[in-house]
């Protein structure tokens, strides 16, 4: 059995700490606690395991050098672990996707993206909410406002490629979004939700 | 972006979200990013909608990493000391060498266990006539393949190119929609098998959005519950 969150939680806040102070056991301790869920976070995204072993690396090398700077973070450990991934995909999938070229991509290339067998993000999101105990929160909101902001959370889809894929328009997807989100962060707010 | 505007909170915090689901792209996502490294209001926008739902990750299953990520992190930074990702090596299960597993982070390695499927299609009361439910793993070949008629009890299941860990038995399950997991039984891993439902197929797949495949021991799983990792999972497509 995994230890309790909060266990956890702690463990990974000293590891942090000691990172911050070169202490390579502890960073190497950190990375076996960790690697894997962060793993699973980038191929989720980048959905190329090269691509996925690159920003792990990337990231985990920028750990090293500013773990420090996770005491004034006020996340989680795993939390802030797992907004350096994400960012470090976003980042890599707007850069092997210019603006423009999110418009005109392949629409069957687009297609076959979605074919992919296991959960759907709309799944991994109810998961999520429920690891979190904020399943009330998701389950509050309306099934075209979850599915959009599964698969762009999850899968990285931008509003063009979410446009698409859902078939409706663009102004549709984004308000779909920007609602959920809203309705999301006052729900977690309301339950008292923390970092 | 105009942040000086009287309804700048409410426009920072729909930025702020867009950023960190992944939406807001390009020159203002740049911005956005630069701007936070100097003005705090900024970046606790940005910092908050990101914790936000990055706890939302924690329902994805883990994906063991191959060794030469570790690797390759001691070398950049010069670490000398103990190769202490052994450690790592030790820990994993007899199973995470199999290459099969690999890249189980798209397949979705726990798929239901933490709670039922939601498909999107909302569950339909329209009678069906028959379901084909083709189960594939991460490179989505199809391993195995079942198919039942509404009116009998039998799901046939045909293995087409099913993978078994020597020891293992292939246990299939029903994911019903927000309920655990429930058992239909072993699965072949060559040739066809016939397994039966407790009820007839409308009935007992009416509420059912997909299956799931894990490995199990011998004789299935002792808990009723899925034990080992899903290898495969497929969508129940009902044919009317």
């Amino acid at each position: 059995m995994p230890p309790a969150p909060t266990d956890r939680s702690t463990r990974l806040a000293e590891l942090l700490a000691r990172t911050a102070l070169s202490d390579q056991a502890a960073y190497a301790e950190l990375y076996r606690l960790t690697a894997s869920h962060l793993y699973a976070v980038a191929l989720r995204i980048l959905r190329e395991p090269a691509a996925a072993e690159d920003v792990l690396q990337e990231a985990f090398v920028s750990v090293w050098h500013h773990a420090g700077s996770y005491s004034t973070a006020k996340a989680k450990p795993q939390t802030w672990l797992t907004s350096i991934v994400r960012n470090r995909c976003l980042d890599m999938l707007r850069r092997r996707e210019p603006d423009t070229v999110t418009m005109t991509r392949d629409e069957d290339e687009t297609e076959m993206d979605f074919e992919m067998p296991g959960p759907t993000a709309v799944e991994l999101l109810l998961a999520g909410a429920e690891a979190n105990s904020v399943r009330e929160c998701v389950d509050q909101l309306d099934g075209s406002q979850k599915q959009a902001i599964a698969l762009a959370f999850y899968q990285g889809l931008s509003h063009a490629e979410l446009s698409r894929h859902l078939r409706q328009p663009l102004g549709t997807v984004k308000s779909w979004v920007r609602r959920g989100l809203e309705r999301l962060k006052a729900c977690l707010e309301g339950a008292g939700f923390t970092r | 972006m105009n942040l000086s505007r009287p309804d700048r909170a409410q426009r920072l915090d729909a930025l702020a979200a867009a950023y960190a689901l992944g939406t807001l792209l390009g020159r203002i996502r740049r911005r956005l990013d630069r701007v936070a490294q100097t003005d705090p209001t900024v970046a606790a926008a940005l910092r908050g909608w990101e914790w936000r739902l990055a706890a939302l990750t924690e329902g994805i299953p883990g994906v063991t990493p191959p060794l030469h990520v570790w690797e390759g992190i001691r070398k950049r930074l010069g670490l000398t000391g103990e190769d202490e990702s052994s450690r790592g090596g030790r820990t994993q299960s007899w199973w995470s060498s199999l290459s099969v597993w690999r890249g189980l982070a798209l397949a979705g390695f726990a798929l239901a266990f933490a709670l039922g499927l939601l498909l999107l299609a909302p569950t339909t009361e329209r009678p069906f006539e028959s379901v084909v439910v083709v189960l594939a793993g991460p490179d989505a070949k199809p391993a195995l393949v079942a198919t039942a008629e509404r009116g009998s009890r039998f799901l046939t299941v045909k293995a087409v190119a099913a993978e078994v860990p020597p020891g293992r038995a292939l246990e299939l399950w029903m994911l019903p929609d927000g309920r655990a997991p429930v058992s239909i039984g072993l699965v072949p891993a060559t040739g066809i098998e016939r397994l039966v439902l407790r009820e007839r197929v409308g009935v007992a797949l009416q509420n059912i959005p997909a299956l799931a495949v894990s490995v199990e021991p011998p004789g299935g799983s002792p808990t009723g519950a899925p034990t080992g990792p899903v290898v495969y999972t497929g969508r129940v497509e009902r044919i009317y």
